[in-house]
Formats: C-alpha cells, sequence, structure tokens
C-alpha cells in the first residue's frame, strides 16, 4: 500500500503535490482540510472519494488557485497556485459540476476559445486550437450552437473543449458527472476515458464505479486523507466502505458478496462471465 | 427548448444584415441625429420612402416589422391630438367653443407623428437585422477608444455578452419555479396588483438568490480558465469593415442630406 | 386514489415555426399504494407527462382523470393539493427566511389553521430526515439538505400522490438511500408515488411497475420484470447480469431487486 505524502519526497516528478495542506472556510469552526498530503504523477489516473463536506471540492479549489491554503504546500508542476494562478491554470484545468455555469459565451466554438482569448493566443492559431478541441469532444457542427439549446452532457463535453484547447497537462474533474442523466454521464465519460494515456487526472466523484480503473483512489473524510489505494484493494474492503460511506456501484457489489473480485468486475458482461466460470469449474470438479 | 431568438432580431439573409454591425449602429446614431435637422414634411416623407426600402431589402415582412411600433402608437396618438387640439397656427378648420382644430395643428401633428414613428423604425431595423451578439461585439469595438480615458469598454462588453449568454436560461428556470411554486398552491392572478405583487416573491427571491450563485460559480470557472480582465486579451471573433459597409455609411449620410435639404 | 392518463396528448408552441409534440398519445394509471416509475431518455416525454398530473399543464388531446373525473372539472387548488409535484432540482426554488416557513407555504396556501400548518411542517421535515433544520435558514443548507426540505415542502400537502421528478439527481450516495428509503416509506403509508427517473438501478429496487417512455410514447408498461426482461440492454444492471446468465442457467429466474438477485445467484452451484 502507498504511503500517503510518499510521492512528496521524490519532488521533481510530480505534477501535482500537497505537503500537510489545511484550510479552513472563513467562519466555519472545523478545517475543511486538515494536514493533507499528497501527490500526483505524471500520467497517473486518481480518482477522489468521500463524504459530502469531506473536503474534496475545497481540494479543487486549492490546487486551481481559486483558494490559498492557510498552512502547507501546495505544488502544480513545481508551482504554487496561490502565487502563481495564471502560469498555473495553464497546465491545470478544471471541469466543473455544473455544466451550464461553466459556460459563458453565447456560442460554442466562442466558448471553447475563451481559455485562448485570456491567454492572448493570436487569433490564427485559435481557430485551429478551438477546431481541434470540438473535434476531439465530437461535437463538430455545434459550433454556432447557443449554450441552452444543448443536452448536459453536450454542455460538459463543451466545457472539456474549452478545456482541451489551453492544452494542460493536469485535468482536474469535480463531479464532473453529477448532474447529467444515464446518457450525458456516458458521453462524457467515454471522452475522458480517451483521454486518459496524454493527461494526468485527478477525478473527483460519488460514483466509486467511475473511478474502478484509477491508478489510486483518496478518500477524503472530514478534511483528512484517510484513504490512499488502488482500487482493487478499496473495494474487498467492506469496513473502509461502510466508515466513509462510500456505496460499491452494483456489478463490484455482486461480486464482493459472491466472492468474487470486486475491482476486476465492472461490466455485467464481465460479471456474468465470472459466475459461468465459477459454476462450469464446480461442475467439472463434481 | 426551444430556440427562439432574442428581442426582436429576424434571423433572414439579407444584404442588410450582413453588414458590418459597426456600421448598422453607426448609421442608425446618425440617421436619428438627422432626424432632428429635418423640418420640412417634404424631407420626413422621402426619409420615410428611403426606410421603408431599405426594410423591404432586408426581407424582414411587413407584418412583423409593423409590430416593432406597436408599443409607441399610444405616444403617437397622444402627440398628434395634443398638437391637434392645442395648437392655434394656421386656419381654423373646425371649431366646437373651446376646442378648435387648426391646419397648422393638424400639419405639426403629423409631422411629430412620422418623426416619431422614424425614430422606433430606425432602432427597430438595427435590432430586427442584428443578433444580439453582434450588436454587443459592434458596441465593444466603438467604445474600445474610450478604454484610453478609463472607460471600461471591455468588461460593459463582456457584461453585455454573459448576459446574452444567459437570458435564455434564466428564463427556464422562472418557468420553472413559477411550475414549482404553483404546483404548492401559489396563485399569481389572483388578487390586487399588491396581491400579485407580493405572489411574485416565492419566485423572485429563489431567482435572486439563484442568479447570484451562478454568478459566483461562473466567476470560478471563468478565472480557473484564466480569465483576468481585459489586459492581453485577444479575440476570437472578427469584425470586418468592407466597402458595403462603408457605402452604407455614405448612403445614410447622403439621404440624411437630402432630407434635411428638401 | 386513481389517476389515469387517456391518449394525452401535448403539444408545445403550437401554430409556431418552433412546434413540437412532447407527448403522442400515452395511456397509463396510477393505482393506490403503488411505485411506478417512469423512465425514458432526455426528449422523451418524462417532465411533460408529470406536469400534466398535477395540470401544470393541460393536455391538447386525450384527458386525465382522477377517480374517473376529468381533471378539468376540478379544482386546479383541490387537484394540486391532492396530486403533489416535486420538480428535478427542487432545491432552486426555495425561498422563505428559515426551513419551517418554506415548507409551511403550501399548508398555508390551502388555506389550514396554523396549528394544523405547524403539525404538518413537523410531520414533513421528520419523514425526510430534515427536523433539526426547521430554524435553519434554506439557504445555508447543503445540496441534500435543501433537497429534503423541498421535497418536505410538497409533502406537507398530504398528497394522495407524489410526483418525483429526478429526486435523487446530482446527490450522494447516502442521501440517495434516505431518499429511497422514503419512497418505500411512502408506498407504506398508501401514497402513490410516480418516480421519473433516469436512473434503473434505483427504479429496480424501489418501484413495483414501469413504464418506458420514448419519444413521447409508451414503449412499454409493466412489472419490472416483464418490462425489462424483455429487453436487457436497457435495463438495471441486475437484470442484465441474470439475463447474461438466462441462456444457460434459466433457474436464475427473473430477479430485479438486488437482494433476489444476489440470492438467485448465490443458489447457483459453485457460487
Amino acid at each position: 500500500m502507498e504511503n500517503p505524502g510518499e510521492g512528496t519526497r521524490t519532488g521533481g516528478s510530480l505534477a501535482v503535490s500537497c505537503e500537510r495542506v489545511s484550510f479552513s472556510y472563513p467562519g466555519s469552526e472545523r478545517p475543511a482540510l486538515s494536514e493533507v498530503s499528497l501527490g500526483l504523477r505524471r500520467g497517473e489516473y486518481v480518482g477522489v472519494v468521500g463524504p459530502n463536506g469531506g473536503g474534496k471540492s475545497t481540494l479543487v479549489r486549492l490546487l486551481n488557485g481559486l483558494l490559498r491554503p492557510d498552512s502547507g504546500r501546495v505544488r502544480v508542476s513545481g508551482r504554487d497556485p496561490a502565487t502563481e494562478p495564471f502560469e498555473v491554470r495553464k497546465h491545470l484545468g478544471v471541469l466543473f459540476q455544473n455544466p451550464e455555469n461553466g459556460l459563458v459565451a453565447p456560442f460554442v466554438e466562442d466558448d471553447v476559445a475563451f481559455g485562448l482569448e485570456n491567454l492572448g493566443v493570436p487569433r490564427q492559431e485559435m481557430q485551429s486550437k478551438v477546431a481541434r478541441a470540438i473535434q476531439t469532444v465530437g461535437l463538430e457542427g455545434y459550433e454556432r450552437r447557443e449554450p441552452h439549446t444543448l443536452s448536459g452532457g453536450e454542455k460538459q463535453r463543451v466545457a472539456l473543449a474549452g478545456l482541451l484547447a489551453v492544452e494542460p497537462e493536469i485535468l482536474v474533474l469535480d463531479e464532473p458527472t453529477s448532474m447529467l442523466d444515464a446518457a450525458g454521464r456516458r458521453e462524457v465519460l467515454e471522452h475522458l476515458q480517451a483521454l486518459r494515456t496524454e493527461k494526468t487526472i485527478l477525478h473527483v466523484t460519488h460514483h466509486l464505479g467511475e473511478v474502478a480503473g484509477a491508478d489510486r483512489i483518496l478518500v477524503l473524510n472530514g478534511g483528512e486523507l484517510v484513504v490512499d489505494e488502488t482500487p482493487g484493494r478499496l473495494f474487498s474492503e467492506a469496513d473502509v466502505l461502510r466508515e466513509n460511506r462510500l456505496v460499491l456501484p452494483i456489478v463490484p457489489k455482486l461480486a464482493l458478496e459472491l466472492g468474487l473480485r470486486p475491482a476486476k468486475l465492472r461490466t455485467p458482461e464481465e460479471l456474468a462471465a465470472a459466475i459461468l466460470e465459477r459454476t462450469e469449474s464446480e461442475t467439472r470438479t463434481v | 427548448m426551444t430556440t427562439r431568438s432574442l428581442g426582436q432580431f429576424y434571423p433572414v439573409d439579407s444584404l442588410v444584415h450582413a453588414l458590418d454591425p459597426r456600421a448598422k449602429i453607426l448609421a442608425t446614431a446618425v440617421f436619428v441625429a438627422g432626424l432632428f435637422l429635418i423640418d420640412s414634411m417634404a424631407g420626413l416623407l422621402f426619409v420615410a420612402a428611403t426606410l421603408a426600402v431599405l426594410v423591404a431589402v432586408s426581407r424582414i415582412p411587413a407584418g412583423t416589422f409593423l409590430r416593432l411600433l406597436r408599443p409607441v402608437l399610444f405616444i403617437v396618438a397622444l402627440t398628434v391630438l395634443i398638437q391637434v387640439f392645442f395648437s392655434r397656427e394656421g386656419v381654423t378648420l373646425v371649431g366646437w367653443g373651446f376646442f378648435e382644430v387648426h391646419s397648422g395643428g393638424l400639419r405639426q401633428g403629423f409631422f411629430l407623428a412620422l418623426r416619431i414613428l422614424l425614430l422606433v423604425s430606425s432602432a427597430g431595423l438595427l435590432t430586427a437585422t442584428t443578433a444580439p451578439v453582434a450588436l454587443a461585439d459592434g458596441i465593444e469595438d466603438l467604445l474600445s477608444p474610450l478604454k484610453r480615458v478609463r472607460f471600461p469598454a471591455h468588461e460593459v462588453a463582456m457584461m453585455m455578452s454573459i448576459a446574452l449568454r444567459f437570458i435564455p436560461t434564466l428564463g427556464e428556470e422562472a418557468e420553472k419555479v413559477k411550475g414549482a411554486q404553483a404546483a404548492r398552491g401559489a396563485d399569481f392572478s389572483e388578487g390586487g396588483p399588491l396581491r400579485r405583487a407580493r405572489s411574485l416573491i416565492p419566485v423572485l427571491v429563489p431567482l435572486t438568490v439563484g442568479a447570484f450563485r451562478r454568478a459566483d460559480e461562473l466567476a470560478e470557472a471563468m478565472e480557473s480558465r484564466g480569465y483576468r480582465g481585459g489586459e492581453g486579451r485577444t479575440r476570437y471573433r472578427e469584425l470586418r469593415f468592407r466597402k458595403a459597409d462603408a457605402l452604407a455609411l455614405a448612403v445614410t449620410a447622403l439621404v440624411l442630406l437630402v432630407g434635411i435639404l428638401l | 386514489m386513481r389517476l389515469e392518463l387517456r391518449a394525452v396528448r401535448h403539444v408545445y408552441a403550437r401554430g409556431t415555426p418552433f412546434e413540437v409534440e412532447a407527448l403522442r398519445g400515452v395511456s397509463l394509471s396510477v393505482e393506490t399504494g403503488e411505485v411506478l416509475a417512469i423512465v425514458g431518455g432526455t426528449g422523451s416525454g418524462k417532465s411533460t407527462l408529470a406536469q400534466h398530473m398535477n395540470q401544470l399543464l393541460v393536455p391538447t388531446g386525450g384527458e386525465v382523470l382522477i377517480d374517473g373525473v376529468d381533471a378539468r372539472s376540478l379544482e386546479k387548488s383541490e387537484l394540486r393539493r391532492r396530486v403533489g409535484l416535486v420538480f428535478q432540482f427542487p432545491e432552486s426554488a426555495l425561498f422563505a427566511p428559515t426551513v419551517e416557513e418554506d415548507v409551511a407555504f403550501a399548508p398555508r396556501q390551502l388555506g389550514l389553521g396554523e396549528e394544523e400548518v405547524q403539525e404538518r411542517v413537523r410531520e414533513s421535515l421528520v419523514a425526510l430526515g430534515a427536523a433539526g433544520l426547521a430554524a435553519r435558514s434554506p439557504f445555508a443548507l447543503s445540496g441534500g439538505e435543501k433537497r429534503r426540505v423541498a421535497i418536505a415542502g410538497v409533502l406537507a400537502m398530504n398528497p394522495e400522490v407524489l410526483i418525483l421528478d429526478e429526486p435523487t439527481a446530482g446527490l450522494d450516495p447516502a442521501t440517495r438511500e434516505d431518499l429511497l428509503a422514503l419512497i418505500l416509506g411512502l408506498r407504506g403509508a398508501g401514497i402513490s408515488v410516480v418516480l421519473v427517473s433516469h436512473d434503473l438501478d434505483e427504479v429496480a429496487e424501489v418501484a413495483d411497475r414501469v413504464c418506458v417512455l420514448h419519444d413521447g410514447r409508451v414503449r412499454a408498461i409493466g412489472s419490472l420484470a416483464d418490462v425489462f426482461y424483455r429487453d436487457p440492454s436497457q435495463a438495471p444492471t441486475t437484470v442484465r447480469v441474470a439475463s447474461l446468465l438466462k441462456e444457460s442457467k434459466p433457474e436464475i429466474g427473473a430477479p430485479v431487486r438486488f437482494a433476489e438477485t444476489l440470492e438467485a445467484l448465490k443458489a447457483l452451484p459453485g457460487v
């Protein structure tokens, strides 16, 4: 099992690191984050889960400089988001939860260009980057659409395109699918999965199933980092799941109850195959 | 759900629609100023005829365009009536005791009425042929020289753009909140004006609070995407002034000149 | 109370270039004390359908019957009291200075005496697990707490039928489970629940019958097992797993709920 904070000792190879970071919202008695240490290596896909109010959203905002920690160090690509937010935001993009309130411009392509405009990218260059980003999220033909005519999934994809246009190495996803319906969720997750190999991703979510394929899962509860494990281990630890009010999706849950390996089985097909195998091996030995 | 265009914009392809919004805004401004310099009926009628031709060229159905004038009909009627009944110029045409109708009054009444109609028509033509977004762009561009005197042209333009983006969204939200309160027994149609105003509280409060929350989240998103005001910002959309636009401005000026001289 | 829709049609923006037929002849009924789920993708007409049940929308064609009587002939306020509708993301309609005040809105609109109103407020908040929030400002609550308060606000009308449009949207798993338990509790108390949802797993846990809506029409309606096993590609996870095993292990039957699916799987040899 990896030690929380172990990654931070290797310093330079980390895309994102937090060293004993604490933060309290003004007027609040409890700290939102308390001495949290974590590290993300380049190319890693890390999930962050935990009960509401556990500090997940606060973490996201500390990473991109919207908030400044009360104590401790935050480093993104070697920079401090609190003192160099503009620089950090070139390298770290955040996809927020509410698809509606992330879209600022009256047309899709203008919104996708927003980040590039902020960076002062020349118009010629912008056009090709916008086109490429729109293509990456599968929204060709939507350029002149108005945001309010789009479905939730489409809106999130526009927001994603807007992030990708700036070409950050790190993506932080703050519950990107929680306000979407099943179809929208599928759309967005598909495109996020496709980015896995090229980006470093921190994925905050309520749905454990979404990060079943992550390299690691961090559990934040009451402002503390309580677990830092692979999905395989986490999914089989029923008491840890219960303590942190984490709910396994149905397939891993069935797998766990049937004595099969919950993290390896994600789809109904995989579970059915595993069950068949069990029954066959049983009949074979009989 | 619906994709109604905002306000009075009528989306068709026409020469007028294709003009640069800056040219159209300037032309309208010049037009409005010029209208006040015309003092003959003939001049006004000439200008009115030209405007009618423009409306035809813009391919906006006459009926739709005339509907734009509806809000001012009351004022126009009032103006005419005041002039007709209270002016003592010219020859008396009819008289019943205190009320007298003079030819001068009649003429003046129609003159003023026509001017008001032309004012509203020119503004109406502008908004009907220019998409709100283009209008905002045009205004931003025209105001940008004012940046030198510290006028927040960029911020004003950004506000307009965001407002345009969210108006349909807020509209849908309003419908939803109304429906939710109606489902809880709220009735917006009963009682006198004071009662009705009060019954809107359960709609206005959530909408206002919601709008603030939205603004908060939007600001976070904008900041996260590197927004830090207008400094060093480039623009994706481009406004290009073409010969047709210069021509349009020249024609407008000429028409007005003729009107003034008439 | 029996709520029935007969060949209901709904056309938005009739006569304009933006005309759209959201419901094309929907017939279904909601029986007393049952949980009827309405499922379908975006654009299937689910929300439009929900708004017909309490006459927020009036059908362009067809009729809505309450215990056999045309809903249009009933007093609107009476109808809205008997059929409660909770919109999606209902917390966006919270407006009063305190939670109590907000939940009291509907009972007060009904003209009930102050004592009765307070009683209803208390009961509803307890039912939603939000009793401790009574004196707080609704705007200072967490998302899950707001959701509870908003639902309590409609429950305070003591409706006979409660329509919930995506009640668990955007919620964390813990609050979700609480709400699902509430739905079962309501059913136990004799209140019919219409659950409009895109989450089939949720439907599998609480619904008695399901109506699948597609493109404004009813594609299927019946018991969960009947409807879902007929087309397992659009079914709850439990059904999908079981139906994959059906061919080689027909003894698995047609389980829908998690518990019965687990049992059926455990009963297989070797598992």
